[in-house]
């Protein structure tokens, strides 16, 4: 009875104990109550976004009864516009939107249960099962891609913009000013041919890309990495007989490459602006000028100063950036073949009408870039003095 | 002072120009500023032609993008390359050459015994498919001259009428045409469809999509960053919570999810049109909201404000009048940079086949063609739009770039 009791609101009872623990952390002390701040913003945040996806998800023709009933009637049951009626009654369609919504969100919280999908007759948790980790690590893999490239070149763009291409400092002799020159004009192009490429990236739409990439194995006449598996590793367990399956693993990283060198790469030139934009910033600010003025000069005075600061609000924004990246991935899904949760999410709003397991991975998106908005701002505001200050006060 | 200067190396501006720069009003100073980027300025005149074609699209384009003006006796033909001299020597006026249909042999008389086995090899002999049926040769003993300002078929060069006013200017001349039949620069499509001509149409579809979405964006944003910005406290912290929800949802499947419901509705290829550019832009409110937003919380407690409220200005009147005005250039610079966006989310959702749809021509429908394996195999020649389409977002991303560092009035501080 007990065990059955907190079975069914086990989740109610975390999440009541993490905010009863930041409360009693927050009383006597500052960051722990602006981090309990914190915390019920984001459920509150939370709450909203559900309202509006569940609303959202109203314009969507059709409704879970008519499905069913559809389903029923293929496998060869007359069926009436009562049964439909009485369907829609036994599922609480028949209340209104508020009501609806309020049970959605109870069982929710109570036990992290998304509700029932119709078109796949099974519950949302269950036709997502791994799928939903999965583009997860698609999204988190594309963004380190993107970041790999983004902030070292991000740093370098913001180092060209204002020189100029030919070294003039009178102080120079007319060999230093020769090499001076051939330094930044070699610096100017290959910041030039950097944003061309990662602009291209954006240009290209992310289905034409992969579409481009696969056609090149087919001309190659190699077999296409669509999917996350070739046909033969398909089935093979990673723990075979003879300990951990390394083919299998090559075989993976074979294919998982496609999807997200594609998506890394459209995501690079947003970072790549960001980054400059950041490094440009703060490197026209007083404190540099104090810094050049005692004598710090070239890669210290660039490491030390604007580029360490423009860290922490890069840092804050993976939250946003992990929410576009994921944006791309269901077209990129669909090209590839790839059948994790943005493959469903396509499938669900544009083919099968199901309105329930689109909102439950819409909610669970928005619920990672909440988290992880929430996380960037409590471990900022942990090690970043400036963020403490502004958002403590003290 | 010109000492010192010269000490970093950088050039005295000459005395003359200092008054002017002092008194030059914003935009002023955002030209010349913008004048100094060479990969902006060079952007900038590729995006200029560009939109100039797509906007006189049917002036520049040859054929008649529409079926009507489709060329039935070139059907999937390969573009018609234009040359200035050849073995017979050169001519100032550019030539392409005629052609002929080879008419394609297919050995009925095998079919005549009612072997089921005849049928299967003619038909895997490929002899049957559509690439094979339209097979073209170059008679190159026959030049076709082209010709300028030719006549053709009538257009209306400016249309105002849409916008209340009587101005329908028609016309009927073509940029380029060729003494007999028509010249298919970028080849044809299934149809016999103009490449080139259905490309220039398409570019300004495009972009007039993207300004009706922007525009919409525009004035969202407007309204949610002006009132939560000026009025503060409760309403400002309800509509950030809810601009901040909005947020965090991805947009794309949001737009998927109105165009299924749009495509329920029985709407006009026009209206269709102009609903998914609304709701594109409908829902892209929440970032230019906020800074907004910001910006009139900053703004709303200076003395102007308050100098105004005394005169008794309505609160509309201070939004739009007092407090907009001092924020125009970064919403100018900020559309510009959203335009590539607005493009990419209307080819994905055309990509999925939930945006614009086939008789329309738009680089979204264009591109989405991309993806048949029959157009990636016997007619390579229609990834021409993908080409334009790339050049058309290399080229706005380059000018918003440039036009950022432009606007940003402490980037030359020193």
């Amino acid at each position: 009875m007990i065990t059955q009791f907190f079975s069914n609101t086990w989740l109610l009872w975390i999440l009541l104990s993490i905010g009863g623990l930041l409360w009693w952390r927050g009383r006597d002390n500052q960051y722990f109550h602006y981090v309990f701040n914190r915390y019920w913003l984001a459920l509150a945040t939370l709450l909203l976004v559900s309202g509006i996806v569940f609303s959202l998800m109203e314009v969507l023709p059709g409704d879970c009864a008519e499905k069913y009933i559809a389903y029923k009637n293929t496998q060869g049951e007359t069926i009436t516009q009562a049964d439909i009626q009485a369907e829609r009654v036994r599922m609480g369609l028949d209340k209104s939107l508020p009501e609806r919504w309020g049970r959605w969100v109870m069982n929710l919280t109570l036990r992290g249960d998304l509700g029932f999908s119709c078109a796949k007759r099974q519950s949302v948790n269950l036709a997502l099962g791994d799928r939903f980790w999965m583009s997860f690590m698609f999204c988190i893999a594309g963004l380190l891609f993107a970041y790999l490239i983004a902030v070292p070149f991000g740093i370098l763009s913001a180092f060209t913009i204002n020189k100029p291409w030919k070294d003039k400092n009178p102080q120079h002799s007319k060999v230093e000013q020769w090499i001076g020159t051939v330094m930044l004009s070699g610096q100017k192009v290959l910041d030039l041919l950097l944003r061309i490429i990662s602009y291209l990236g954006l240009a290209l739409p992310n289905f034409l890309l992969a579409l481009t990439i696969i056609l090149l194995y087919v001309f190659a006449g190699e077999p296409m990495p669509t999917g996350l598996f070739s046909d033969q590793w398909a089935s093979v367990p990673w723990f075979g007989p003879n300990g951990f399956e390394m083919e299998k693993l090559y075989d993976f990283l074979g294919h998982i490459w496609l999807p997200i060198f594609v998506i890394g790469w459209s995501a690079t030139a947003l970072q790549l602006q960001t980054v400059r934009a950041l490094v440009v910033d703060e490197s026209s600010k007083l404190y540099v000028d104090a810094a050049r003025a005692r004598g710090v000069d070239g890669v210290a005075l660039w490491a030390g100063y604007p580029v360490r600061h423009s860290i922490s609000p890069l840092f804050n924004s993976i939250g946003f950036d992990f929410q576009r990246v994921f944006n791309d991935l269901p077209i990129v899904a669909v090209v590839i073949g790839l059948t994790d949760s943005a493959a469903l999410l396509i499938e669900a709003l544009s083919m099968t009408n199901d309105q329930e397991l689109a909102a439950g991975i819409l909610f669970l998106v928005a619920l990672v870039v909440i988290s992880m908005n929430f996380i960037t701002d409590v471990v900022l505001a942990a090690i970043d003095p400036r963020v403490r200050k502004s958002v403590l006060g003290s | 002072m010109n000492a010192l200067l010269a000490r970093f190396g950088r050039k005295a501006k000459p005395a003359k120009n200092e008054e002017s720069y002092y008194t030059a009003g914003q935009l002023a100073l955002i030209k010349a500023r913008f004048k100094r980027k060479t990969s902006g300025v060079v952007a900038a005149w590729i995006l200029g032609t560009l939109v100039l074609m797509g906007f006189f699209a049917p002036f520049f384009s040859p054929a008649d993008p529409t079926i009507g003006g489709a060329d039935g006796e070139y059907r999937r033909g390969e573009p018609q390359v234009v040359f200035f001299w050849d073995d017979q020597g050169f001519s100032l006026r550019p030539f392409s050459y005629s052609y002929e249909k080879a008419t394609s042999k297919i050995d009925l008389k095998a079919l005549a015994g009612g072997g089921l086995d005849a049928l299967d090899a003619l038909t895997s002999s490929g002899a049957l498919s559509s690439s094979s049926q339209n097979k073209f040769t170059v008679d190159k003993t026959q030049r076709r001259y082209l010709q300028f300002f030719v006549q053709g078929w009538e257009y209306s060069l400016i249309d105002l009428s849409v916008a209340g006013l009587d101005l329908d200017i028609r016309w009927d001349r073509h940029l380029f045409g060729v003494e007999q039949g028509q010249i298919h620069l970028m080849g044809t499509d299934e149809d016999g469809k103009d490449i080139f001509s259905r490309t220039l149409h398409a570019i300004w579809v495009t972009i007039s999509i993207a300004i009706v979405a922007l525009v919409v964006k525009l004035v969202v944003s407007l309204f949610v960053g002006g009132v939560s910005g000026y009025f503060g406290g409760r309403v400002d912290t309800i509509m950030m919570s809810i601009t901040e929800a909005v947020r965090v949802i991805p947009p794309i499947p949001i737009y998927l999810a109105c165009a299924v419901a749009l495509s329920q509705i029985d709407l006009t290829p026009i209206q269709r049109y102009f609903a998914i550019a609304v709701v594109i832009g409908a829902l892209d409110f929440a970032t230019l909201g906020r800074r907004l937003r910001t910006h009139i919380l900053t703004e709303r407690n200076q003395d102007y404000v308050l100098a105004a409220q005394l005169c008794g200005s309505s609160t509309w009147r201070i939004i739009w009048r007092h407090l907009i005005p001092s924020f125009t250039s970064y919403i100018i610079v900020d559309t510009l940079i959203n335009f590539p966006y607005v493009i990419l989310a209307e080819t994905s959702l055309s990509f999925l086949g939930l945006g614009l749809t086939e008789p329309v021509n738009s680089l979204g429908v264009l591109l989405q063609k991309a993806q048949d394996p029959d157009i990636q195999q016997n007619m390579v020649w229609q990834f021409f739009p993908v080409l334009v389409f790339v050049v058309l977002i290399m080229a706005f991303v380059f000018v918003g770039d440039a036009l950022r560092d432009a606007a940003d009035p402490y980037s030359e501080k020193k």
